[in-house]
């Protein structure tokens, strides 16, 4: 696949962006979005563990999995990887910045569970990226991540104040809202497609 | 295929493995402080476990900081001075701090974790805190509300304490309650018996700690309590004393004027208790008998809004205009408040336009 | 819907012992939510805000703490009392901050309606709309509320 980590890393953000066009990591969005403070601070966890496991993974593939002709383990690989990656950083922050350790407090384990870290790291497979591109695609699809929470979150609290049918309260509002959202981003798609 | 199996599986273990390894050696790195050195006041040395809560490490090293929430960071009252080796101010804290407790270094010891050699300023009188096992002696009723109980220590078997001061209740867990809860009652027993205290606690609705005191506690059970704590004692000057009472703020009080009948003075007091109708008065005849014991002691109770029944024929209304047949010279003059903290402030505000100095002016809310 | 890490916290702080005696939810088994929204929407039909409500309730509070021990008679037909115990409570939303045990009661002489709050019940209607559940102790039902504290 020829295609610049830098287009790469923007398309990721908006034009596939992993939440409005995939729908991955839904979990998280619609429980963690009530607050614009915590969505941020969750919003920030999965970009970066993105990030990294991306990276992590891309290189246990090609260098261990590949090699040795087990790809058809790469699921069960990927998720340990990305859990014994969160309960290290977990491990990290709390011993260099507590003051982070505390406003991230739950969402930093949560993430180990968050299907768009996994998704991610399939894509990175099926679509055949090098290590950058990943590591790009990664980045790009946390920060597209924590962007779309951060306005989901934004848009619920103006919500708070408004009356919404008793059928539609909680998931179900989040749920139109986020399809919305995705409509509107797909006027970004004629930029660069990715997918 | 068989080797197949074998080599899937040695596979998945060994990046397992790897991965946890790699996991225990951050684990035992990142989690393992060491013994950490905790310099107390300049003047004390103390080595505890690094890892642990500032608040539980001092506890393990009999040394115990005031706190009503046992760590959860909710109640603000274990704070000290951390002086270095602290770390960053979390998040949990900021709201229990003023801006000069910030830009003093004050902290909250549930909340700062020892991680490295630290240096603190604590109270120099909580080196003489200790954690009591005693049992219920005695219960009377004073009032429909409020019951005095005296506990009788067992170990440690005697106490060393200020009249005034108070200590920290840890109730066990009853009815529908599943976790101990930890609340202050001032003592209301003379240090002279050194045995045992008195506490006066009045029932506060929908309250943990006082619903267990006055509904499950019965003679011979057993009480664990810590203590003493607070500032709030009689200070060693030839001053006229006001005493200003509310509610079961009558407590430090009793323990002060019996603690100055052993000792004897002549200085001039005046107690004012203020409560709202005749059934809220109790040891009225106690506080009395004062006044034949010291040479110069009025115990004067205030009703606010006495009821018909009660045939009240003593002072009415507020506290505060009684004072200044009291005031003999407002310089020369303490005041000793404990009550809500609506009645010390307005008491407070009263005495200062009467002249009473700011700093002679010691007071125990019940903030 | 499932609940969240952070809705099972609120919830556990609710249950009785853990910050009050009795809880905050009283017999409601209802989802927090639920009880959330429904009186929402009661304020929505009477047409105030929750924030007015707790404005009001602080307003009265206040008025009457200045005087500690005595209840205090404001714009005639109401009377109210403030009174403070020993002792704080922290919300159980987790919101930074305590509240001292302030219980405030108010009679509307008009209607003859008595109610009671404390500090806490201010925040928590102005900040989470929460009234309390059904029948607990300190259950504010908003239409109540309203007769009770505009005359």
């Amino acid at each position: 696949m020829e295609i610049s980590s830098f287009v790469l890393f923007w398309a990721a953000i908006f034009t596939s962006n992993i939440l409005l066009t995939n729908f991955l990591g839904m979990c998280s969005y619609l429980s963690v979005s009530k607050e614009i403070e915590s969505s941020f601070g969750l919003g920030v966890a999965v970009a970066f563990v993105l990030t990294i496991t991306s990276g992590l993974n891309w290189i246990v593939y090609h260098l261990i999995l590949v090699p040795l002709g087990l790809v058809y383990l790469q699921f069960i690989v990927f998720i340990i990887v990305i859990a014994a990656f969160v309960q290290l950083l977990e491990l990290l922050v709390e011993r260099y910045t507590p003051a982070l350790y505390y406003t991230l407090g739950i969402f930093l384990p949560l993430i180990t569970v968050n299907c768009a870290i996994f998704g991610v790291s399939l894509f990175m497979v099926i679509r055949d990226y090098s290590f950058v591109q990943s590591m790009a695609f990664g980045a790009g699809s946390g920060i597209g991540w924590l962007l779309a929470i951060l306005m989901l979150a934004g848009i619920r609290a103006k919500l708070k104040e408004r009356l919404v049918p008793i059928g539609l309260q909680g998931a179900g509002i989040s749920l139109i809202i986020t399809g919305i959202m995705a409509l509107a981003f797909i006027g970004f798609s004629g930029i660069v497609n990715v997918q | 295929m068989l080797m197949q199996i074998l080599k899937d599986v040695a596979v998945v273990s060994g990046i397992s493995t790897l991965l946890a390894v790699v996991l225990i050696i951050a684990q035992k790195y990142l989690s393992d402080y060491g013994i950490c050195k905790i310099n107390l006041n300049k003047k004390r040395d103390v080595s505890v476990e690094g890892g642990s809560s500032l608040l539980n490490s001092l506890a393990e090293e009999q040394i115990f900081l005031p706190s009503a929430c046992g760590g959860r960071g909710s109640c603000g009252t274990c704070k000290c001075k951390v002086n270095s080796g602290g770390g960053p101010l979390l998040p949990t804290e900021k709201p229990f701090l003023s801006k000069t407790e910030l830009a003093d270094n004050v902290r909250l010891a549930c909340q700062v974790k020892v991680k490295s050699d630290m240096e603190i300023n604590v109270p120099e009188s909580i080196f003489n805190i200790r954690r009591f096992q005693a049992k219920v002696h005695e219960i009377i009723d004073y009032t429909y509300d409020i019951k005095g109980i005296t506990l009788k220590l067992v170990s440690p078997d005697t106490i060393d304490f200020q009249a005034g001061q108070f200590v920290q209740i840890e109730s066990q867990a009853y009815a529908k309650i599943k976790q101990k809860v930890v609340r202050a009652y001032s003592i209301s027993s003379k240090p002279q018996d050194n045995d045992r205290i008195q506490l006066i606690i009045r029932l506060v609705p929908e309250g943990i700690c006082t619903t267990w005191i006055h509904k499950y506690l019965e003679e011979g059970s057993d009480v664990t309590f810590t203590g003493p704590y607070g500032d709030f004692y009689i200070r060693d000057t030839e001053a006229d004393i006001i005493f200003v009472a509310g509610g079961s703020g009558k407590a430090p009080m009793k323990s002060m004027l019996e603690d100055l009948q052993v000792k004897g003075t002549t200085r001039k007091m005046t107690y004012f208790f203020g409560a709202r109708t005749a059934k809220d008065l109790y040891l009225t005849d106690e506080m009395r008998s004062f006044e034949q014991v010291f040479s110069d002691f009025k115990y004067e109770p205030v009703l606010s809004k006495p009821a018909p029944e009660d045939k009240w024929k003593g002072k009415t209304g507020f506290v505060m205009p009684y004072f200044q047949d009291a005031i003999r010279d407002p310089k020369n003059t303490e005041a000793y408040l404990c009550g809500s903290p609506g009645m010390i402030n307005a008491v407070k505000k009263s005495l200062i336009a009467m002249g009473v100095p700011d700093d002679k002016i010691y007071y125990d809310s019940f903030g | 819907m499932k609940k969240s890490p952070l809705e099972i916290k609120i919830l556990s702080k609710m249950q009785p012992g853990e910050i009050t005696l009795n809880g905050f939810l009283g017999e409601d088994s209802r989802d927090l939510y639920d009880i959330i929204a429904e009186d929402e929407r009661t304020l929505e039909t009477l047409g105030v805000s929750a924030n007015e409500l707790a404005d009001k309730m602080q307003y009265f509070t206040d008025k009457s703490s200045d005087s500690f021990m005595d209840s205090v008679e404001i714009d005639e037909i109401f009377i109210v009392d403030t009174e403070v115990v020993r002792g704080k409570l922290p919300c159980p939303f987790s919101h930074p901050g305590i509240y001292r045990k302030t219980i405030t009661t108010l009679t509307n002489k008009k209607y003859n309606i008595t109610i009671r709050w404390t500090a806490l019940n201010i925040h928590l209607i102005k900040e989470h709309h929460f009234f309390e559940g059904k029948n607990s102790a300190f259950r504010l039902d908003p239409q109540v509320l309203l007769k009770a504290l505009f005359a």
